[in-house]
């Protein structure tokens, strides 16, 4: 991921077929599988959309407007990061490493609002193993949260390697790469976003089923 | 190990070991690798060659009891699974490490860390999946996993969830080794090969990572959904709780059918290169054979539901899978046929590696016909889940993947050893084979339409299957023997040397222009490429008209190649540095890390904690370890 | 000098190679056998026979082609001598290249069209123009077969029965696993995958006994999950539907079958139904199936039911245990004495509480077994004049001990123990107490006629049958019975 921090050594010029540089080329390759990975998920969402055999129903624990926030808050991590980009390749460090460090306190915060997201669904009576939807929405939202998670540890650890110098405008690649992987977490969370708390969030109980109380 | 005098940091140096276990446990080096893959997944193909063995006792004649139900079951599953994951996909992964930056003239791969990363993690993965024979619950479900008969309510106990987690943990192997060699082909190739100057068993290896890559995070899906339903008590297939069956199988064929293209293109592109090499001639038609190869590789992505004609989508969704299954066969048929070309009017050497390639395609025709029978949804009703579906798939993968693959061990041994196998075993070894797996699988397509499901432990008397079953048994017996021989073979060969030199074949890719075998930096000079098969048009220029004439190939190549050449002259024309990677043990903890990830899944989550410092130390060294080689 | 030459042998000689190989591969195959998918008996199968055929005529002409191909080229081509030649350098022919890629999709083309054909025809619902339609549910359990004929209200396992030439529409269901309901000589397989409902259609055009057997590997006794289908002429068929509206004739006492009909009550009919004969017992096996489905995937470890097959004139059916054997006496008291002898993994033996011992084998005497197989061996249609719960309701001589051994006492223990029902030792103190505003007598007569109003902790709702067809006579001589058990 990054270079050893201390490094003087000059990293012999890489020479690929089509120029493009082999870790780059790597993330979007992995981005592509990924895709993949979270659209077999996405699809299991929609298909088991509506078979939950009991309660609690999308339309009495979901809160979009909350959501709508934190979705707002990943959204703007992601504007951070073209900033952070955008300084380190100017090479300016202290401006960069504030902007990498952005990125990682709004991705913690998107974190806090899904921990706290779950613990209230808890609360209501919402676990994977109460029904269908449970089980879907958990661990679409928890694949996705795990992503976020390994997003933030890396940007941390990029925005450490950036105040000691480590990373510089010579080297911004890595953090460009950081970059492709978070943008792709964030397009992900939009579509989860629309998929789950746009699309389903009214989907009602059944007459006479229903297990909240408002 | 390297020349390259870069040395780095104090907390995290890098191993210099060159022999000896530590020398294997740092390797990075894609020969290496390439052999760690081809002795681990022998050793497994030996395992499920035994329950295979013991399958067919127990079938050897009506209403045995030499294995119980229960056993049979376990027997079967893992045949199946082994079989797939443990040899096919790993022994073909052997002959990409091997081979591929050999045939681009590149030192090594993309990423030579995530090469050993991958090939540790499928080791642990291979050992976590068969652990089950140990614990006395070996998985029982089948290799397809059905729900809810993979789910805990009807199949409580350790059994399935060694599968799943051992499943998932390949898929990171396989995913990771995708991705390494898509990046290798597409951007380590030696000066002036471009992507229609690349030999067809790159081609089928770029297409195959390609599936590898898109396919696998699709089982990972469906492996990590089955695995919380068994671990956590989620409900993906619950049918109880409303979890839709037939989703499993949706997701599971979604993988399984491109699966199947990862099983038998790269043996396609060993056909490919034994046929013209020893026919003497160039392959007919390459781009036909590659166009042909990249279609299969897209159209596998729309034929899925041909798993599923019996489980009642209805006949419109039956009809489309039909149509798209038969078309599937148009090209396949076109690398028949292309492969007949190119034996035609050539210089036929009739040795070991040429027989089993022509055994492949005879082979492999039979289980494209039969297959084609059950591309009908009609004629399948009566073909699904009976032994017509087991000789269909065992006339392409025996007869398909394992004599080509087959066939590219006894072609490139000397290139991988530096000696020759005996080619009077081989023979024997390879007539064993072709009879033995015929007599074994031939008399399954009758059983097939006589109406003997699969997966049956036992059968009644009165029902007309003894005589085709007792053959069955033996054939198998034969087809063991064939392997026995082979490993015979290598003593034999071992024991009386026969040296080979680099080019024991008058060979056309650039493996041959290199020692036999390689040295650890594969080639003194990187070397730069003009023609398709380079290597064999600058030993035997005379035809290169043949081959070029009135092309229109012939324009675009031999000027912009110069230009390539003169091009790269700065970098490859000074080979004082040459650059190799340093070896590494951080691939190995890493794959210890998410290997007891894995074991805490099937124990108990503190487990998993435990794993989390491994994992983060093998993290840690690796992103801190000086690097002269990019991952 | 780069085109390829002259086919090595003409279409003739070809053609004089394929139809003795074809055919001789195709007379390997044994119509006779009981599952050949070629002696068919019905005109889904002997359609799906015909496309078969047609495909692989075709597919044989490939065959004898291309191998010949390979096997000439292999010959004529091999090296003679030690010559290392090289042949001419040909890098492909555009033109053959093409000409074989169309080839094959023609060939496809013509196998496309009665592919096309068969699919609706067979897959989209039962024909209305070929005879009234026979409705049939089957479902698939572990592991083995029920049949519900819905139009007749008759329910039966393992054995279906169809009229000759008439349409059969089947809705294929399952609630455990995924099973395949396959009948080789009459119709290809349609699954039966649980919470996705089937439908099959097939007809039998030739009088007789077939062969079929579960196609998806269903869990251990996967190989042990066959059945029968016995093609009748119509008048056959309503003979046979009429007998299973006709109650068998009670056993005369003191006999063989009077004992074994006391065992069973006892010890097995707590899963199994034995009477589905009188109006009304449809609709309560279908519940009380659902019961012991739910009483047993509620507690799977420790239940004392399991779905069972219905034995509604058992004496009549030729096979056993799912068509694994010939049913006569000495393979009953086989199968009873020790099940896994016959079918491993059955859930009989892991549930029932007679099979709870250290070997497995059933807590009776040989007598006792004996006795059982020749009971059930007897049930068969009766001489039509009585009916046993019209038997009971006439309330003359009422045995309460007599009545709760018959009917309660498969699921009740006097005593303590929980069977599959509460123990009812001392019922008659705790019954006043139970449901507040209900005295004792009125809460044992609501338990009785309406079991599900009210249920004991820890107890499967639904599997207790309603007692009403016992007559009002003979609940208040159980409830005075009851009231004395301590």
């Amino acid at each position: 991921m990054t270079q050893a921090a201390t490094t003087e050594h000059h990293t012999p010029v890489e020479h690929t077929t089509t120029g493009l540089n082999n870790r780059k080329l790597l993330m979007w390759a992995f981005l592509g599988s990924d895709v993949m990975f979270f659209g077999a998920f996405i699809a299991t969402y929609l298909v088991y959309r509506g078979k939950s055999l009991v309660g609690p129903y999308p339309s009495e624990v979901l809160n979009i407007p909350i959501t709508t926030v934190s979705t707002f808050v990943l959204l703007m991590s992601s504007l951070a990061m073209v900033l952070a980009l955008h300084y380190v390749k100017e090479g300016e460090k202290n401006k960069g490493t504030l902007w990498i460090l952005v990125v990682v306190v709004l991705g913690t915060i998107f974190m806090g609002f899904q921990f706290v997201e779950f613990r209230e669904f808890a609360h209501l009576g919402l676990t994977p193993r109460t029904n269908i939807f449970g089980t879907t929405f958990f661990i679409l939202t928890g694949i996705h949260g795990a992503h976020v998670t390994i997003g933030v540890i890396w940007m941390a650890f990029l925005a450490y390697s950036s105040n000691s110098g480590a990373l510089r405008s010579d080297n911004a690649l890595d953090l460009e790469i950081a970059g492709l992987y978070w943008h792709f977490v964030d397009i992900v969370w939009i579509v989860i976003f629309t998929v789950i708390y746009l699309i389903s969030a009214n989907d009602a109980p059944p007459p006479g089923m229903e297990s909240v109380i408002h | 190990m390297t020349t390259n005098a870069l040395t780095f940091p104090r907390f995290f140096p890098r191993p210099q070991s060159e022999t000896g276990i530590w020398g294997w446990i740092g390797t990075v080096d894609h020969k290496r690798i390439g052999t760690l893959y081809g002795i681990t997944s022998f050793l497994w193909f030996l395992v499920a060659g035994v329950e295979a063995l013991l399958i067919r006792v127990q079938l050897a004649s009506a209403e045995n009891t030499f294995i119980g139900p229960e056993f049979y079951n376990q027997l079967f599953t893992m045949h199946g699974t082994t079989m797939v994951f443990l040899v096919i996909m790993p022994l073909s992964a052997a002959f990409f490490n091997w081979l591929i930056p050999l045939q681009i003239g590149a030192r090594d791969v993309a990423f030579p860390r995530l090469n050993a990363l991958s090939y540790w993690v499928f080791l642990f993965g291979s050992l976590i999946m068969n652990a089950g024979w140990i614990t006395g619950d070996a998985p029982n479900g089948g290799w397809f996993g059905y729900a809810p008969n993979s789910g805990v309510t009807f199949n409580p106990g350790l059994g399935m969830t060694y599968w799943v987690v051992g499943l998932n943990i390949l898929g990171v192997a396989s995913i990771a080794a995708g991705l390494n060699f898509i990046i290798t082909i597409i951007n380590m190739r030696a000066p002036g090969m471009s992507m229609f100057k690349m030999p067809v068993f790159t081609w089928m290896t770029l297409v195959t990572s390609v599936l590898l890559v898109l396919a696998m995070p699709i089982l990972a899906v469906a492996g990590i959904q089955l695995q919380t339903d068994r671990v956590y008590g989620t409900h993906f297939f619950n049918s109880l709780a409303g979890g839709d069956p037939v989703m499993w199988q949706h997701i599971f064929w979604l993988f399984g059918h491109p699966e199947v293209y990862i099983l038998i293109l790269p043996a396609m592109g060993i056909v490919s290169e034994v046929l013209p090499t020893f026919s003497r001639k160039p392959l007919f038609g390459y781009a036909f054979v590659v166009f042909a190869g990249i279609v299969i590789g897209f159209m596998g992505w729309f034929v899925w539901s041909h798993h599923m004609f019996t489980v009642g989508l209805g006949p419109a969704a039956n009809t489309a899978f039909a149509m798209s299954t038969m078309l599937i066969a148009v090209p396949t048929g076109v690398k028949i046929f292309n492969w007949i070309g190119t034996m035609w009017r050539g210089n036929i050497q009739l040795n070991t590696a040429m027989l089993f390639s022509i055994s492949f395609i005879a082979m492999f025709t039979i289980g494209g016909l039969s297959g084609v029978m059950h591309a009908s949804p009609p004629t399948d009703s009566q073909q699904q889940d009976t032994y017509f579906i087991v000789a269909h798939f065992h006339y392409v993968l025996v007869g398909g993947a394992l004599l080509g693959i087959f066939s590219g061990i006894y072609f490139w041994w000397p290139k991988f050893t530096g000696w020759f196998l005996n080619e009077k075993l081989g023979i024997a070894n390879w007539a064993l084979m072709l009879i033995g797996m015929n007599l074994q699988f031939g008399p399954q397509h009758w059983l097939g339409m006589d109406g003997m499901p699969r997966r049956i432990y036992t059968y009644a008397e009165n029902m007309g299957w003894e005589g085709s079953n007792l053959a069955a048994s033996i054939g198998g017996f034969i087809l063991g023997f064939g392997i026995l021989l082979f490993m015979i073979n290598i003593v034999y060969s071992r024991m009386n040397k026969k040296i080979a030199p680099a080019d024991p074949w008058d060979g056309r890719t650039l493996e041959w222009s290199t020692s036999s075998p390689p040295p650890v930096h594969d080639f003194d000079e990187i070397p730069v490429v003009v023609y398709r098969d380079d290597f064999w048009f600058k030993k035997h220029p005379e035809t290169i008209s043949e081959y070029y004439h009135n092309d229109h190939d012939v324009e675009d190549i031999a000027p912009s190649a110069t230009q390539t050449a003169e091009e790269h002259e700065d970098d490859h024309g000074g080979h004082e540095g040459i650059h190799l990677p340093d070896k590494s043990y951080y691939p190995f903890i890493l794959g210890v890390g998410i290997a007891i990830f894995g074991i805490g899944f099937l124990t108990n989550t503190y487990v998993i904690a435990a794993g989390v410092p491994i994992f983060l130390w093998g993290m840690l060294g690796w992103s801190m370890e000086p690097v002269n080689d990019p991952t | 000098m780069h085109r390829i030459s002259k086919l090595p042998f003409s279409f003739r000689t070809a053609l004089l190679l394929i139809v003795p190989v074809a055919a001789g591969l195709l007379a390997a195959c044994t119509p006779e056998n009981n599952q050949s998918t070629f002696g068919t008996a019905g005109p889904v199968a002997s359609d799906q026979a015909d496309l078969f055929i047609f495909i692989f005529w075709i597919a044989a002409v490939v065959f004898i082609l291309v191998e010949g191909a390979i096997i000439y080229a292999a010959i004529r081509y091999r090296r003679r001598s030690n010559s290392d030649k090289l042949p001419y350098q040909t890098h492909g022919n555009d033109k053959l290249e093409i000409t074989w890629t169309i080839i094959p999709v023609l060939i496809l083309l013509v196998i496309a069209i009665p592919t096309l054909t068969d699919i609706w025809e067979q897959q989209n619902g039962a024909p209305t123009d070929r005879g009234e339609v026979l409705n049939v549910e089957a479902i698939g359990h572990q592991w083995w077969f029920e049949f519900r004929y819905p139009d007749h209200e008759v329910i039966t396992a393992n054995e279906l029965h169809i009229p000759v030439n008439r349409p059969v529409g089947f809705k294929l269901e399952s609630e455990d696993v995924i099973h395949s309901f396959w009948v080789p000589k009459i119709a290809g397989k349609v699954d039966m995958v649980p919470l996705n409902d089937n439908y099959l259609w097939m007809m039998g055009d030739e009088v007789g006994e077939y062969y079929g057997q579960c196609a998806e590997f269903c869990g251990i006794a996967h190989a042990h999950m066959r059945f029968r289908v016995f093609v009748h002429t119509e008048e056959d068929f309503n003979a046979w539907i009429s007998g299973m509206h006709t109650a068998s004739d009670p056993p005369t006492a003191g006999s063989a079958e009077a004992s074994g009909k006391s065992l069973f009550a006892g010890n097995c009919s707590s899963c199994h139904t034995v009477d589905s004969t009188a109006p009304g017992s449809y609709a309560q096996e279908i519940s009380s199936q659902q019961a012991r489905w739910n009483g047993w995937v509620s507690d799977i470890e420790n239940s004392g039911i399991v779905s069972a097959p219905n034995l509604t004139h058992f004496g009549t059916r030729s096979t056993l245990a799912a068509g694994i054997k010939d049913l006569n006496h000495e393979s009953l008291v086989e199968w009873i004495t020790d099940p896994s002898t016959i079918k491993i993994g059955t859930r009989m033996q892991d549930h029932a509480a007679v099979y709870n011992t250290a070997d497995g084998k059933a807590k009776l005497t040989d007598a006792e077994i004996s006795d059982i197989a020749t009971y059930l061996l007897s049930l068969k249609p009766g001489s039509g004049s009585t009916d046993q719960a019209m038997d009971m309701s006439s309330g003359k001589d009422v045995d309460a001990v007599e009545l709760f051994t018959t009917n309660c006492s498969a699921c009740h223990s006097t005593g303590d123990d929980k069977i599959v029902g509460p123990g009812l030792a001392g019922i008659g103190e705790r019954a006043g107490n139970s449901v507040a505003g209900l005295s004792a007598d009125e809460y044992l007569e609501q338990s009785l006629r309406e079991p599900d109003a009210f249920i004991v902790d820890g107890f499967t709702p639904g599997l207790m049958p309603n007692w009403d067809k016992l007559g009002d006579d003979s609940i208040d001589a159980l409830i005075t019975y009851l009231k004395t058990l301590e």
